[in-house]
This record gives structure tokens, sequence and C-alpha cells, in this order.
């Protein structure tokens, strides 16, 4: 399932700790993130998949695939 | 003579055994001594022996309760406690005996027990008193476990490397060996921090990457490997995805194979758990702060089943709200000490205790978490199933566990608690005197020795069946209660024969029809034709001269005769008559002149 979303970089503590995305509505894992997106505060468009094939530790929400991104600030 | 050596050497070793045998219920440590002193002595003699007690060895009185039983406590080791006992006091008192000191439960020896807070608030300790999960494995479906310095005594087994497909399932992201952490984290071995069940067997499987994801395919393929290789209870500190009938499969062939499913609730703090902790056969764990509130993050409705420590770690980055276990460090592969938070680590705790349940010998994974559920601590009002049946309650499982069940550790409590491990119970000081027991059985042996050399016979089980006759009967039988039943046969089959007269009347004074010549010599008359019996009635004979000079000279009491000079006069006149009888007896020529 492609999709955009629009958000915040977080970094949340479960276990060694998880990158993030948080958008007004909902948090999403970012699974295997690019470097340039693991910056705590940046805010970011992301295109991705989620993957309901997968299970993670973080269990923090909705595990997005990153394809595409793009950065709108850093704060 | 050689084995009359053998027989005083096995009595003397048998009184030194007993009496340095201190009996389970009597094992402990103390410094103080407990005084109960009599109420049936004059108020002037009891005040002296107070007055004493308190001016000498600064004794107390126990409490304010203590008044009416005058119960006094002292300080003092074992050395006191004998010079106590020695002491005219002990003649003034009910009893003199060490104040132990009583321990409810074991306290791990590991240094940072002290930081597990979560492992108190599931009252973990009072559980280890039943089991420690011995004989059961918990696989831990995760990141992989790695051996850390404080997993070093706890037992794995062969797990697998869903991710890398091998057979080493080492963690390379922490995760997992954290979350094996709690549920059996070498314990008591002077070293970091506790886990739950710290004897039970840990299969590590691995299916997440060092990122912290995995497959649902490998997840469903790890259930069906634990279910297979023996795995008794399975963790899942993972979720997330969609609902998957692979994953829904394996879990059903899991439980059929009465393995019980764990699984995290999830951190989204959402209505409703994560899969797999919302499939039916797995048990969703919601997470709890330190104060016991359900933690922000956690989870809660649908799929919540039971709630437990998952720990808050503070913004600030205080690592005190956490759950404290040994792991490793991702970015280095060190062992490290680590506080975490989540679902993952609420998890594990009712894996650990599920571990324990099945320890006890329940089976089947609805009971299980049946047992767990009902002994969770609830809640008054819970609206959005926060915690599911309530706050995981370890000590609450295991007790409940065990009741009903008849086992050996609850048989061998039940003697310990009700003081028949101790052996003054079944040869009770109250009931049979021992020493003069055994005097009589060494007396009475003598007593043949010296016949033996006079008149040459031979040892055979007759004499020695009549010689403990005649002495002491078999007196242990005398302090043997079982409740409910009539307690004479023993006290008879306890009796020598001089004591039968007193045993049935139920008095301690002896009867002097039993407690003569009489019997022995109708003994005599009766068997004395006939060539094994004879021997019986000899050594009846010799038992009761024994029993009556022990008598006579420890305790003389009569019936009719009172216990002074006569008393001790008839006793001893008639140890002597069955003496003469019973060497008169073994003489070989008294068969014929009888019989002629």
């Amino acid at each position: 399932m492609s999709m955009t979303v629009e958000g915040k970089v977080e970094r949340k503590g479960f276990g060694a700790g998880t990158w993030a995305l948080v958008s007004d509505s909902k948090t999403y894992e970012l699974h295997k993130p690019p470097q340039a997106l693991m910056k705590v505060g940046l805010q970011v468009k992301v295109q991705g998949e989620v993957r309901s094939d997968i299970m993670t530790i973080a269990m923090i929400g909705p595990v997005l695939e990153v394809k595409e991104f793009e950065i709108l600030s850093e704060s | 003579m050689k084995r009359f050596l053998l027989v005083c050497l096995f009595v003397v070793g048998l009184v030194f055994a007993l009496a340095q045998y201190q009996g389970l219920a009597t094992q402990g440590t103390y410094d103080t001594i407990a005084i109960d002193l009599r109420e049936d002595v004059p108020n002037a003699q009891r005040d002296q022996a107070i007055q004493r007690l308190t001016r000498d060895y600064g004794a107390k009185l126990n409490s304010q309760f203590s008044e009416p039983d005058h119960v006094y406590i002292l300080k003092g080791d074992q050395k006191l406690l004998q010079q106590l006992r020695r002491s005219d006091l002990k003649q003034l008192a009910e009893s003199v005996e060490p104040n132990y000191q009583y321990r409810a439960f074991d306290f791990p020896n590991d240094p940072d027990y002290g930081k597990q807070w979560n492992l108190r608030s599931i009252n973990v300790e009072a559980a280890w008193d039943e089991t420690r999960g011995s004989g059961i494995t918990v696989a831990v479906i995760d990141t992989g476990v790695s051996q850390v310095p404080d997993l070093e005594t706890t037992k794995l087994v062969p797990g697998y490397d869903f991710v890398n497909d091998r057979e080493d399932a080492t963690d390379d992201n922490g995760h997992g060996t954290h979350v094996a952490g709690t549920i059996a984290q070498s314990t008591n071995n002077n070293y970091g921090v506790a886990g739950i069940a710290y004897e039970a067997n840990l299969m590590p499987l691995k299916v997440l990457s060092s990122g912290g994801g995995g497959t649902v395919a490998d997840i469903a393929e790890a259930i069906r490997y634990a279910a297979d290789n023996g795995a008794d209870v399975i963790n899942m500190s993972l979720g997330g995805g969609g609902e998957s009938d692979l994953l829904k499969e394996a879990i059903d062939y899991a439980h059929q194979k009465n393995v019980v499913i764990i699984a995290a609730a999830g951190n989204a703090g959402e209505n409703s758990a994560a899969y797999p902790a919302r499939y039916p056969h797995v048990i969703g764990v919601a997470a709890l702060g330190a104060s016991g509130d359900r933690a922000p993050y956690s989870n809660y409705g649908a799929g919540i089943d039971l709630s437990a420590p998952g720990g808050l770690i503070s913004e600030e980055g205080g690592q005190t709200g956490g759950i404290l276990q040994n792991t490793i460090d991702p970015s280095t592969g060190e062992a490290v000490f680590a506080a975490f938070q989540g679902t993952s680590m609420a998890a594990p705790h009712v894996a650990g205790v599920a571990a324990l349940v099945k320890a006890t010998g329940i089976k089947e994974p609805d009971a299980v978490l049946e047992i767990l559920q009902q002994s969770a601590r609830k809640l008054p009002e819970d609206p959005l199933n926060y915690y599911g049946a309530g706050q995981l309650d370890a000590a609450g499982a295991v007790k409940l566990a065990l009741k009903g069940q008849l086992n050996f550790r609850d048989f061998f409590r039940w003697l310990r608690d009700n003081g028949y491990l101790n052996p003054r119970f079944w040869i009770d000081g109250g009931v049979v005197a021992l020493m003069p027991k055994i005097l009589m059985v060494l007396g009475s042996y003598l007593l043949a020795w010296f016949l033996k050399n006079y008149f040459p016979f031979a040892w055979s089980w007759s004499l020695s069946t009549g010689l403990v006759a005649g002495s002491t009967g078999l007196f242990f039988l005398r302090g043997f209660y079982v409740f409910d039943l009539p307690q004479w046969p023993f006290r008879m089959m306890g009796s020598s024969i001089p004591e039968l007269g007193s045993a049935m009347q139920g008095t301690s004074s002896l009867n002097p029809l039993f407690a003569s010549v009489l019997i022995p010599a109708i003994l005599v008359i009766t068997l004395l034709g006939h060539a094994n019996w004879k021997w019986f009635a000899i050594g009846s004979s010799l038992g009761v001269a024994a029993c009556l000079v022990v008598s006579a000279i420890l305790s003389p009491h009569l019936l009719w005769l009172g216990d002074g000079l006569l008393a001790r006069g008839f006793l001893l006149s008639n140890a002597l008559l069955c003496y003469r009888l019973a060497a008169l007896a073994a003489k070989p020529n008294v068969r014929t002149m009888v019989q002629g």
C-alpha cells in the first residue's frame, strides 16, 4: 500500500531506540530509513509503503518503508 | 563379645546421631533466647526467677501480650542456652529455647536486585519459595539471545536464526537478550540482576534483524519450531502488521501442543492490541509503570488479557523507571546493563510466571491463562480494559496452581510445619524418656552377655526379641501419633512387659503385677519345653531384669507402693529374681529336669 505522509521525525525509546514519523493523525515506524532521515526534528514528506508483513520490537504503529522523501524544514 | 561390642557401638552411635541431629524444623539462626516461665509455680518463686532473668541476663518481656504467659526474651547464644537449660531456672520454665529468626523468602544476592522494582511488584520472591521454573523451556522469538555474563548459569537450549538461516541465534540488537534476561537472568550468582524463572531453559529464536524488524513468515516458522522442539512457553515481544493466516495457524498449532503463547500488546497507545497479541490463544500483555498505573504508550482494549511491568523512562533520560537487565550494546557488541521500556518488557514478565506455573505441573495453556488471570490483582474500575484481568502476581499464580495438588514439596512442607521432621516428635521426650530406654536395652544385653559367659548359648532371634520385649518394647512407637487413630495400640506395642500394666491404664506409674518376676516366670514355665521359644522367655526375663533395675534407679514410681524405698526394694529384688530365673532356665540340664 503506497502512501505519502507528512510529519516530524522522532526517536522513540523502545529497545535500543526506533525512528518514527509522527504525523497529525498517526505515528509510523520508519523501516530501514536512509541516513539522511535519521535526525530528530526533521519536518519531512515521505512517500513509501506500509509493510503489513513485518513485525517489530517497537510496535509504535504501521511500519513505513521509505521509497522517496523530501525534507521540508529542519527544526 | 564382639557382637556385644558391635551392639554397644551401634547404640552409642544412634544416641550420638540423635543428639546431633537438629531436625529440619529447628534449623535456623538466633541471637536471642525465649524463656516461657511456668504458671503453676508459686508467684514468689516466679517473681524471683523473673528478677534474676532481668538482672543477670537483661531479659525483657517479649511484648505487652506476653505478660500472662510469662514469655521473656534475652540476648544469648548456644552456650548461654545450654547454661540456662542446666540451671535451676529450667525447673521454673515450661521451655527454654532458641528464639529463631524467621525469614519469609529468599532474597537473591544479585547486587543490583534492589533496582528491580518490577520483580518486587509482581511478588516474585514468594513464588521462588515454590519453584524457579526448573524443567521448563521458554522460547524467545526475538532478535536472538547472546549469552552475556549474567546469563552464564542460565541454560540455553539449541535455537535457530531464521533471519540468516543458521543455527547460531546470537543477538545483534540487544532486545532479545534483554527480554531473555527478564525471563531467566542468572540469579543468586552474586552478579548483576535477577530473572523470574531463572532455572528454566531459554530457546533463542532469531526472527528480527539488527534493525528490530522481521517477517511474518519467519515468525510463524519460529513458532512451529518452538512447538516441535519442546518449548513450553513462547514469548513474542514483537508486533505490528496485519492479520495473517500463516501466523494464526502456527499459533493454533503450538496451542494444540500445549505451548503457552505470550505477546506484547504494542506501544502505539492505541485502543486494541497489535498482532500477534490480538490472536486467540495468545496472552496479550499491557505495560505498567513503576507506580502500577498503565504506561501511557501501552495499547489497551481488545486483546489485552493481563498487565505487567513494562517501565516508563522519563524524557530526561532517567533510567530508574525502566526494566533493568543485562544485554548487549548493538554498536559495540559488548555486554551492558540497560533499562528498557515497553510492552516488550511486560510480556516476558508474564512468560516467566507462566514458566513457574507450568513448572508446578499445569500443562494446558488455557489452564495456565486461567490461573494467571484469576491470581492477578484486580483493579476496581477499568472500563477501557487497560489492565485485562489485572496486574500480574507471580506468588498468587504459583500458589493457585499448587492449590489442590498433592506434591512432594507440599507434603514436605506440611511435615515440616507440623514438626514431623523433628525426631523429637517421633521419639517424643515427653512420652518416651529416651535415655532410660537405651540403658534398658544396653542393660539387658549386658546381662545376657554375663549369662553367656557362664552358660554357653547362641544368640538367636528369639533371645533378642525377648530381650527387647522385656526391657523396652518397641518404645519408639509410643511417640507415634496418627490423626484420628486410637493411640493405645502404639502405646501397647511400644511398652515393655513391666510397662504393660501402666500402658493399659494410661498412667506413668508401673503396675507391680507387671513390673515383677511374675510374667517372666509364667513365660519360662510355659515355654521351657520349646527349643526356640525358651530363649524368648529367657530374653524376656533378662530384659525385665534390666528394665526393673533402671526403673529402680531412675524413676521408681509404683502403683500402690509409691516411689520410696519400698518401691526401689521391690523393683531390685524382682530384678534379681528375674536374673536368677533366666540363669536357671539357661542351664543346659534344666529342660530335662523339668521334663523328667
